[in-house]
């Protein structure tokens, strides 16, 4: 009994030496320095949340050279932030399948402090499950919540599973007290945009609105034969929903052909590469049916 | 585990001293070695694991490393097996004993975080952060003080003192060689 945990002992201390050879600690806020994996060559990946500034940004490297880095963008959406560093300085992250993960799967969380070697911590997946929206307002492509401490300093780690796959991003503060983990596909996804653009792309009306339902009386004087939908409640001036010509008092009931009776409904079309696109929007306004063309603005970068 | 858990739990004792009780580790022929905040100057109670109780006398503490050496006459219990926690590396698994909130003989399992000082930035006193540490990412209670710390295979590694943040902190078994090693010569 005692050899066989020993065996297994020494596989998660092979995991984590072997993990860390692309886990960096990230200088880039006062004291604690935060944890970063090297994602691609001469590219870290971090939570956005430990990146409190934009200038003088150093990383301490696994064998303990610290290196300026520069900050090539931040989604305060998915907390994550990306970082450049020179090339050819570390091997890139060997990643694994998050979406393979069930409750109960036994994963780790690395950090590095800053004075060279790794710190670790074990623990066990709680529960998974499909897309879901932080409250910060970006999409992550998996739920991943473990029962890992994520220790100060850990956040922005990778999680690891017990064969050195690094699977996601440990974020403290995403879905606090949970241990929450942006997985690795999500990081993929944002660091292309974070590369290209620097920031991420979300789309955006400029309207208000809340859920609404008509009364069997108003659809049977109407001929409306839809139960509910959105009704606006404010348009702001200059907004791509006022430049279709959008008022208050429109009752949204489809767009592209989609039924929406939710908000979280339109912010799930609104998510993905839809900036500069046009949504065909059906709308109930004075009790008839209209159709208006929309075209998806950028959200502005202050409320991204 | 539970093998060497067994095995280990012979050499755990536990130390009352007025209304504070801790955990204790057998060190040598009639030595147990505690935390400084379980024991203090004056006669202490150890009580072995069958449930007999023997009268000990504080030898030693040293405040600084949180670290008391008792005598313990009839002890009648074997030394534990040590082991340098700089062999460890993070990720290999631990597992402490010890009396959390006065329950005899728990056992708490997890692995090594990382041995050294503290990071920057640990709500704890410089003096403090900065000693070498064995950090457990495994959960201890108030009880647990001055028990072991131990690797796969029952050999100590570290003598469990406090919880920063969660972390379990354990002083180096190699600082309680020093210690003692100090104290002889």
């Amino acid at each position: 009994m005692s050899a066989t945990l020993s065996t297994f002992s020494d596989q998660l201390a092979d995991a984590v030496e072997r993990a860390a050879r692309s886990v960096v600690s990230v200088h880039a806020r006062p004291r604690l320095p935060s944890t970063g994996v090297h994602w691609r060559d001469g590219v870290i990946v971090t939570t956005e949340a430990t990146v409190q500034r934009d200038q003088d940004i150093t990383v301490t490297l696994p064998d303990g050279r610290r290196i300026p880095a520069q900050l090539a963008g931040r989604d305060r959406g998915t907390d994550l932030a990306v970082l450049r560093i020179a090339t050819g300085e570390l091997p890139a992250a060997l990643l694994g399948d998050p979406a393979a993960l069930r409750p109960g799967h036994l994963v780790l969380a690395l950090g590095r402090s800053g004075d060279g070697g790794p710190r670790a911590a074990f623990g066990a997946v709680s529960t998974t499950g499909g897309k879901w929206r932080c409250w910060k307002g970006g999409e992550i492509d998996l739920w991943i919540q473990s029962d890992l401490t994520i220790y100060p300093g850990l956040g922005g780690g990778p999680l690891v599973s017990p064969d050195a796959r690094i699977l996601g991003i440990n974020s403290g503060g995403l879905s606090r007290p949970l241990a929450v983990t942006i997985p690795a596909n999500t990081v993929d996804r944002v660091l292309d945009q974070l590369l290209a653009k620097g920031y991420v792309a979300r789309g955006w009306l400029g309207a208000a609105m809340q859920p609404v339902r008509y009364s069997d009386a108003a659809r049977s004087r109407s001929g409306i034969s839809h139960e509910g939908g959105l009704i606006i409640l404010s348009v702001e001036s200059d907004a791509p929903a006022a430049k279709a010509g959008l008022m208050v008092g429109d009752v949204i009931v489809a767009i592209d052909g989609h039924r929406v009776e939710h908000p979280d409904q339109v912010l799930e079309l609104l998510s993905g590469d839809i900036v500069g696109r046009t949504l065909a929007v059906e709308l109930i306004r004075g009790g008839k049916q209209e159709k208006v063309d929309l075209l998806v603005g950028e959200r502005p970068r202050s409320r991204r | 585990m539970d093998v060497a858990t067994e095995w280990l739990k012979e050499s755990v004792v536990e130390v009352r001293q007025g209304p504070s009780a801790g955990s204790g580790l057998t060190w040598g022929f009639d030595v147990v070695v505690t935390n400084a905040h379980v024991a203090r100057a004056g006669p202490v109670d150890v009580r072995l694991p069958d449930g007999q109780t023997r009268s000990a006398r504080v030898r030693f503490a040293d405040r600084q490393r949180d670290i008391a050496v008792l005598d313990v006459p009839r002890l009648g219990l074997p030394a534990v097996t040590r082991r340098d926690p700089a062999d460890l590396r993070p990720g290999h698994a631990l597992f402490a004993i010890g009396h959390p909130f006065g329950v005899r003989h728990a056992m708490s399992s997890g692995i090594l975080h990382a041995v050294g000082p503290l990071p920057d930035g640990y709500p704890v006193p410089p003096p403090l952060r900065q000693l070498t540490w064995v950090q457990a990412d495994l959960r201890l209670a108030p009880g647990h003080s001055g028990g072991p710390i131990a690797d796969a295979l029952g050999r100590v590694v570290g003598v469990s003192t406090m919880i920063v943040g969660g972390l379990a902190l354990a002083v180096p078994i190699t600082a309680v060689e020093a210690l003692l090693t100090a104290r002889a010569a």
